[in-house]
């Protein structure tokens, strides 16, 4: 068992540094320099005050270091917990724009992850044995899962939100909203969440609902369930086995498409003007705001490998095989 | 397991959803206990958008993307201008003027108080003026003329080395805001504590205060109106009507339009494309009722590059001026939200500087026929495709960009393209993003970009200097602010130093200049002027009535950075409440006294007319 996670442990320490590389050299590497839209931004009269201003920032930000000096301060800086200073909106740090931007990525993509997975696989396995759902609920959840997050979330947009005037189409909270614990204030969060709660959720349960209903489908099928039958066992006994066997594949699954959920987060933050890390990344992109890039990227970085560990290790709990396998037994 | 799963979900949801509740509501907020109030009360809340883009860097007037309102609502300029008049306007200077050639004498108003209800005097200012000596700060060059700033009780001294430069130092004065000694003198030490220092409640002399408690930088910043106000205790300006100003960041032009229309912005200063609709349909209002709807605030041009074949031939420029069908853009792809530029580029509040004369015998018209006639007099010869070529016989094929996504620019450069290929000139359009067109213009990588760098001020020269800066920089970061056309004519330089160095009292001699600088533009064409580009401005009678409109209310609709302290700030006086109870909580004292203009105060202020009193020759006489 410990070989295997510190296996594990060093897979994800070296996608760690080859992915954090990668997180620092894009930006670097993009063309243009976001101190000249900071300095272009303050109305100077003189050439030589604009260059002063230049410098003075190139200096503050290290970029007037060769790139190898930027990369080993970047690690430096790293280690010391230091994601730097924001370009654009200095002198404000990195950390503090994580901080304020993370837990409204996270009340969107946990609830959505994880009511999406539950929902889809209840829905699919559902769906896998009533003729009526599978004929409705399939060719649904085809379409949804098909459907781009960022595609879904302006169709929201339109219909609930300008078309309907039903929910607000920005921003985490009222603009006249004063924030406390209160009632009113909670009801106005849940208000601006909803919509991009539900385009993340809708398109993520299609995927699930789809691929319950076929494994178990799959399972109701195989040996062991058929010998269950033969041995006169409850439909609802061998139904309980089948969606046991079934979660296996879906929970490797929630792994394998976690980067491409916290994607979609992302562009459906931008979409409803959401202010987490994906609404952050978009206007550091477009303003090439290098260090609020590279934390952010860091961010969900690490936040994806642990989240990967995290199914490794359900993995192991859920299935006896495998932890069976890892103490040299047979299953 | 099932029941496992489901509470945990269960469980998990709700504890992220309390995790977004309470990030929101603590969030960057430095104060973590909860306001009394549920909501700021709409009916004395005004909602503004359109000015802060990203995340609100902070309260850093020195800065370029400090919170919206920071100049104008809370902290204040000695003078202010007024772009429709032309006038200067008294602000906390009681005057402002040159006593001498290089003596510079200005008087502070008495009874203005901080924030903090600590006096204003003479020696804030001296403070203010001397944080120049920073070279971060973007009046550096001026201070280095310096010899001396003197306060003695509410009286400050400038004394300069050589010969000031009048003109800019005229625009600093009501450009360099009045930050408060008293918060910043330990924190701002050096040239980096100048670009860093970023108070969580900034005290200043205007009529708001930021409410800490509702700043969100991703989201707003809220400011609430003072007690007292020194400009409304003192009769000079009525008080502003909302309690609480929102100024919201901006998110998109869709969901800038979708708020305009539920009424949740009360102004927004966004380009909406296609508003006129809206304004004809009664749905919002703008400055002007009918064409072009919006007050100008800046000149959006061709921008050659003068050093490129053929774009150095001054002909071959006049000739793709003469091109352009500059109405097609205007009527089609504005909707007349736009007005056509003069060819010497002037804004419209400058128009008393436009030589007419010179505009007659030198302004460029659009003539497909004329400037086919233009080149082919010049020697430029056809290819086989009915093309210009160079005059050696190699293929034009100018590039042609503006930013990427900006649609309506990008609709100008197609109808660009097209009018010069009827003339023979061939021009590709090549797609760049923000970052690399602005990374491509500043170092001289581009053929002809639309472009507009300078915006409305109270004097020309911001516009010369910027089309005339020598010396052109070929190395490192290039061309960082001006003369991005890379036009090199040492004598124009010249003129634009001697107008920067002449006397505001000279006018004979600065419309001379001007005149000359203004030919020297139409003759050349190191740029070619196309159309103003408004001060976009959208206005919801939801909840507020009584905007800024021609002919009655004439203020600078904006909220932008550098137009608070225009004549922004007196929109917001004779605002009504959509109903028309008065939101104002805090008494205003009537008027009393004099007016420092001369003229006796009137016994309420109008809500109809400006109630500042006007520099007629006092403080600063406009040419």
């Amino acid at each position: 068992m410990l070989r295997y996670f510190i296996r594990k442990l060093f897979v994800y320490g070296l996608t760690f540094v080859v992915a954090v590389t990668i997180d620092w050299a894009i930006p670097h590497l993009m063309p243009g320099n976001p101190v000249l839209t900071l300095v272009g931004r303050i109305q100077v009269q003189d050439p030589k005050v604009a260059q002063q201003l230049y410098d003075h920032y190139m200096r503050a930000f290290n970029l007037d270091l060769p790139l190898w000096k930027q990369y080993g301060y970047f690690w430096i800086s790293l280690f010391h917990g230091d994601l730097g200073t924001s370009i654009l909106e200095f002198p404000t740090s990195v950390t503090s724009i994580i901080v304020h931007a993370i837990p409204y990525t996270l009340g969107l993509l946990i609830p959505a992850i994880l009511l999406s997975w539950y929902a889809g696989n209840k829905v699919g396995a559902l769906a896998a044995r009533r003729k009526v759902l599978d004929n409705s609920v399939l060719p649904a959840s085809y379409a949804l899962t098909a459907t781009p997050y960022m595609w879904l979330a302006i169709l929201l947009v339109f219909v609930f939100g300008i078309t309907l005037s039903l929910f607000p189409v920005g921003f985490a909270y009222s603009p006249t909203a004063v924030r406390g614990f209160t009632w009113s204030f909670g009801v106005d969060v849940l208000h601006h969440w909803f919509l991009p709660f539900l385009s993340l959720f809708l398109v993520s349960f299609g995927g699930w609902a789809i691929g319950m209903r076929n494994m178990i489908i799959y399972e109701l099928e195989s040996d062991y369930a058929h010998y269950l039958e033969a041995l006169g066992a409850p439909q609802r006994l061998v139904r309980k086995y089948a969606f046991r066997n079934a979660m296996l594949p879906q929970i490797t699954g929630l792994a394998l498409v976690l980067g491409a959920i916290i994607a979609g987060a992302l562009v459906t933050e931008i979409v409803f003007s959401y202010p987490g890390l994906g609404y952050q990344i978009y206007r550091a992109i477009t303003n090439e705001d290098y260090f609020v890039i590279q934390g952010i990227f860091l961010f969900i970085i690490v936040g994806v490998l642990i989240a990967n560990f995290v199914v490794d290790i359900v993995y192991v709990i859920v299935d006896p095989r495998t932890r069976i396998g890892m103490q040299g037994g047979r299953s | 397991m099932k029941h496992v799963w489901r509470r945990t979900t269960a469980g998990l949801a709700l504890v992220a959803l309390a995790a977004v509740a309470i990030t929101a509501s603590a969030g960057a907020s430095p104060t973590k206990h909860s306001s009394p109030l549920a909501g700021y009360p709409r009916s004395q809340t005004l909602i503004t958008s359109g000015t802060q883009w990203g995340n609100i860097a902070g309260t850093n007037p020195y800065t370029g993307n400090y919170a919206a309102g920071m100049i104008g609502l809370d902290l204040e300029t000695l003078l202010r201008f007024n772009p429709v008049t032309g006038n200067y306007i008294n602000w906390l200077a009681k005057s402002a003027t040159w006593t001498a050639a290089k003596r510079f004498k200005i008087v502070v108003r008495s009874g203005v108080k901080w924030g903090d209800g600590k006096p204003f005097t003479g020696s804030d200012v001296a403070y203010n003026l001397r944080l120049a000596r920073f070279n971060t700060s973007q009046w550096h060059n001026l201070y280095l003329n310096v010899k001396a700033i003197a306060a003695h009780g509410n009286t400050v001294m400038v004394v300069f080395k050589g010969t000031p430069n009048y003109i800019q130092w005229q625009n600093a004065m009501w450009n360099i805001p009045m930050i408060s000694p008293s918060q910043s003198k330990t924190i701002i030490t050096n040239a980096a504590s100048l670009t860093t220092y970023s108070p969580g409640n900034p005290i200043g002399t205007g009529p708001y205060q930021m409410d800490s408690k509702g700043f969100d930088p991703t989201t707003r910043v809220v400011w609430v109106k003072k007690a007292h106000w020194w400009a409304a205790d003192q009769g000079i300006s009525p008080s502003p009507k909302p309690k609480y100003i929102i100024d919201l960041v901006n998110t998109s032009n869709t969901n800038s339009l979708a708020a305009v229309l539920a009424g949740v912005e009360d102004l927004n200063n966004n380009y909406l494309p296609g508003v006129n609709k809206l304004v004809d349909t009664g749905k919002v209002s703008t400055y002007y009722k009918k064409a072009p709807y919006m007050l100008s605030a800046n000149t959006a041009w061709l921008e050659p590059n003068t050093t490129h074949k053929p774009l150095n031939d001054p002909v071959f420029r006049r000739a793709l001026a003469e091109s352009i069908n500059i109405n097609q853009i205007v009527t089609q792809d504005y909707q007349n939200l736009v007005l056509p530029a003069s060819p010497t580029g002037l804004l419209p509040t400058w128009s008393k500087y436009v030589d007419q004369a010179a505009v007659k015998a030198n302004g460029f018209k659009y003539s497909t026929a004329d400037a086919v006639k233009l080149l082919t007099n010049a020697g430029y010869k056809r290819d086989s495709s009915g093309m210009f070529m160079n005059k050696d016989g190699s293929k034009i094929d100018l590039d042609l960009s503006v930013p990427q996504g900006w649609s309506d620019w990008e609709a100008a450069r197609d109808m660009i393209i097209s009018s010069a290929k009827t003339a023979g000139i061939r021009i590709t359009a090549k797609v760049k993003d923000f970052n690399t067109w602005q990374s491509d213009r500043n170092t001289g990588n581009f053929d002809l970009v639309v472009d507009n760098n300078y915006q409305i001020s109270d004097n020309p020269w911001t516009y010369w200097n910027g089309i005339y800066h020598l010396p052109i920089l070929t190395t490192g970061t290039g061309q960082t602010n001006f003369n991005f056309e890379r036009y090199s004519n040492p004598a124009a330089w010249a003129l634009v130093q001697k107008l920067d160095r002449t006397p505001l009292s000279n006018t004979a001699a600065i419309k001379e200049i001007n005149s000359k600088l203004q030919t020297t533009l139409m003759k050349d064409l190191p740029l070619i002027p196309l159309w103003y580009n408004g001060q976009w401005a959208q206005f919801t009678s939801k909840y507020w009535t009584n905007w800024p409109a021609a002919g009655s209310r004439q203020y600078t609709p904006v909220m932008w950075g550098g137009y608070l302290q225009m004549t922004g700030i007196d929109m917001f006086t004779p605002l009504n409440l959509m109903g028309g109870a008065d939101p104002s909580t805090h008494p205003t004292r009537r008027p009393r006294g004099r007016r420092p203009g001369g003229a006796p105060a009137p016994a309420a202020p109008s809500k109809e007319s400006p109630c500042f009193a006007t520099s007629s020759g006092s403080s600063s006489s406009t040419a």
